[in-house]
């Protein structure tokens, strides 16, 4: 299996790779919080400003777009169940439901909302390296009390890093019952628990091996920490980010 | 000087099962050894007491002169181990990120982890697979990898655990050119194999295992004639009565 999916991390020198991470995750905190409040006018001006930033930072958004199809399809449902809820001023009758002016407004409002908000979690994951999410995550978590932020991190990077091994070795499974033709077996529970145990079973092996092999590498969760630097370019993004924030609230 | 002395160890796991049974065992420094014996004859479990991974139940295992029970960081940075499954014991998210893990958990500066990580990668030929992702990398890279994570903890010592199987001929050939490479640089090799083959050529011992016991210990050449009535496979060469060749020519 060669890339799991094209909405990914993808090497670049843009201002946006080179922002430090934790202030690229507040600033998405805050431009988010602030699409779900703005008016028709405030959301135009986001997006595009947002699509120059892609088109600046030349993001792959047009292989993002096929990996989101299945957004997209609900988005449409989001769309159709507004249009059909919202009392207004009618534009259409169907049998049962009354098609509102306001519907229409609400659903293109609510959906334009949510694909900015994806664009922004889209435009934050190409641009930073999963190292550097962990290392702002620890970060963050520092403070809080009671949580381990080094586990956390180490247990984000493994996460990141078994999945595909997870999934190869699904495949595999999978491929190996077709072999013997598991497709002959109507019943979905027997070929589920046929599936499910030797996969899970495997997992769990291979974190008995994984625990040895860290072990053996020597590891400890006093390890040196990650590297974050935050320079006058960060601050000024950030200032910039609020300014933006307020401008369009008041939109 | 011996940098491995092994006194009468002996391992029995939790379910009662002797894994190895009153093993005297001493590597001198800079040496290549290979250790062949049946799956379950008590090879891995043996190696895995090299770095405490596990601990004796009896005897005592010493490395340059410090028991492994006395002090297990000194003695996984000294000891450097690689598994049989690659796939298992890569932990980055990236190469780069992989081979810094061992560094990283010695607690050491970042100039200092960045000179090892680049060090490890060009002795493996992998630098310029830096920001690949290794699931990304086909089975003869991630051996070398899984290398290179061992070359950035800076080991004396460095064990392989059938460092050959499922690997086609290429990969076969850069991972025994890697592991030709540190020994000439001075490390010490142990190699656990149940496949003479690919490697015999190179070793100046060869121990065989059964049973959980060491039952022949010796110049490759002098205990050749024995291998296969524990249950290894003569090498193509010695069947023949030819010289043996490396791999690499």
């Amino acid at each position: 299996m060669a890339e799991l999916t094209s909405f990914g991390y993808s090497c670049g020198d843009s201002l946006l790779h080179r922002m430090d991470t934790r202030f690229k995750i507040i600033s998405i905190i805050f431009l988010s919080l602030v699409s779900l409040n703005v008016s028709f006018r405030g959301i135009g001006l986001m997006t595009i400003i947002l699509s120059g930033v892609i088109f600046y930072a030349r993001l792959p958004l047009a292989a993002a777009f096929k990996e989101l199809r299945y957004f997209l399809i609900m988005l449409l449902l989001i769309f159709v169940t507004r249009v059909l809820s919202t009392d207004g001023t009618p534009v259409t009758n169907l049998q049962y439901f009354t098609v509102s002016m306001q519907g229409i407004y609400n659903g293109i409002l609510v959906c334009w909302r949510l694909a900015v908000i994806v664009i922004l979690g889209f435009a934050f994951i190409s641009t930073t390296r999963p190292s550097a999410i962990k290392a702002a995550v620890q970060w963050f978590l520092k403070p809080v009390p009671f949580i381990p932020e080094k586990k956390v991190a180490v247990m984000m990077g493994l996460i990141l890093r078994f999945v595909p091994v997870i999934l190869n070795q699904a495949r595999e499974t999978a491929e190996a019952q077709k072999a013997r033709a598991v497709e002959n077996r109507k019943n979905p529970v027997y070929r589920l628990t046929k599936f499910g145990f030797p996969l899970i079973r495997r997992t769990f092996e291979r974190a008995d091996d994984l625990v040895v092999a860290m072990e053996a590498r020597a590891f400890t969760e006093h390890r040196t920490d990650p590297e974050l630097t935050a320079g006058k370019r960060d601050w000024v993004i950030l200032m910039v980010v609020c300014c933006l924030c307020v401008s369009l609230t008041i939109l | 000087m011996d940098i491995i002395e092994i006194e009468n160890l002996s391992h029995r796991f939790a379910d009662g099962t002797l894994g190895i049974d009153g093993i005297n065992l001493n590597i001198r420094e800079g040496s290549f050894v290979v250790i062949a014996g049946l799956n379950g004859s008590g090879k891995t479990t043996l190696l895995r007491h090299l770095n405490g991974l596990l601990l004796p139940t009896a005897g005592t295992v010493r490395l340059a002169g410090i028991s492994v029970t006395q002090d297990l960081l000194q003695v996984r940075q000294f000891v450097g181990m690689m598994f049989q499954d690659a796939d298992s014991q890569i932990v980055g998210e990236t190469v780069y990120e992989d081979v810094a893990f061992g560094p990283e958990n010695l607690r050491l500066d970042r100039a200092q982890i960045q000179r090892r990580v680049l060090n490890a990668l060009q002795a493996v030929g992998m630098s310029d697979l830096a920001h690949q992702r290794p699931h990304l990398l086909s089975g003869g890279e991630k051996r070398r990898l899984a290398i290179a994570g061992i070359l950035a903890m800076e080991p004396r010592v460095i064990v392989f655990d059938e460092p050959f199987s499922s690997m086609d001929y290429p990969g076969v050939k850069q991972v025994l050119q890697n592991i030709l490479v540190l020994h000439r640089l001075g490390h010490t090799i142990i190699v656990s194999t149940h496949d003479l083959e690919k490697i015999i050529v190179h070793a100046d011992r060869l121990i065989l295992m059964h049973g959980g016991k060491i039952v022949r210990d010796g110049i490759p050449a002098d205990i050749m004639k024995d291998v296969e009535l524990f249950g290894v496979r003569k090498p193509c060469a010695f069947r023949l009565g030819l010289e043996a060749e490396s791999w690499l020519n």
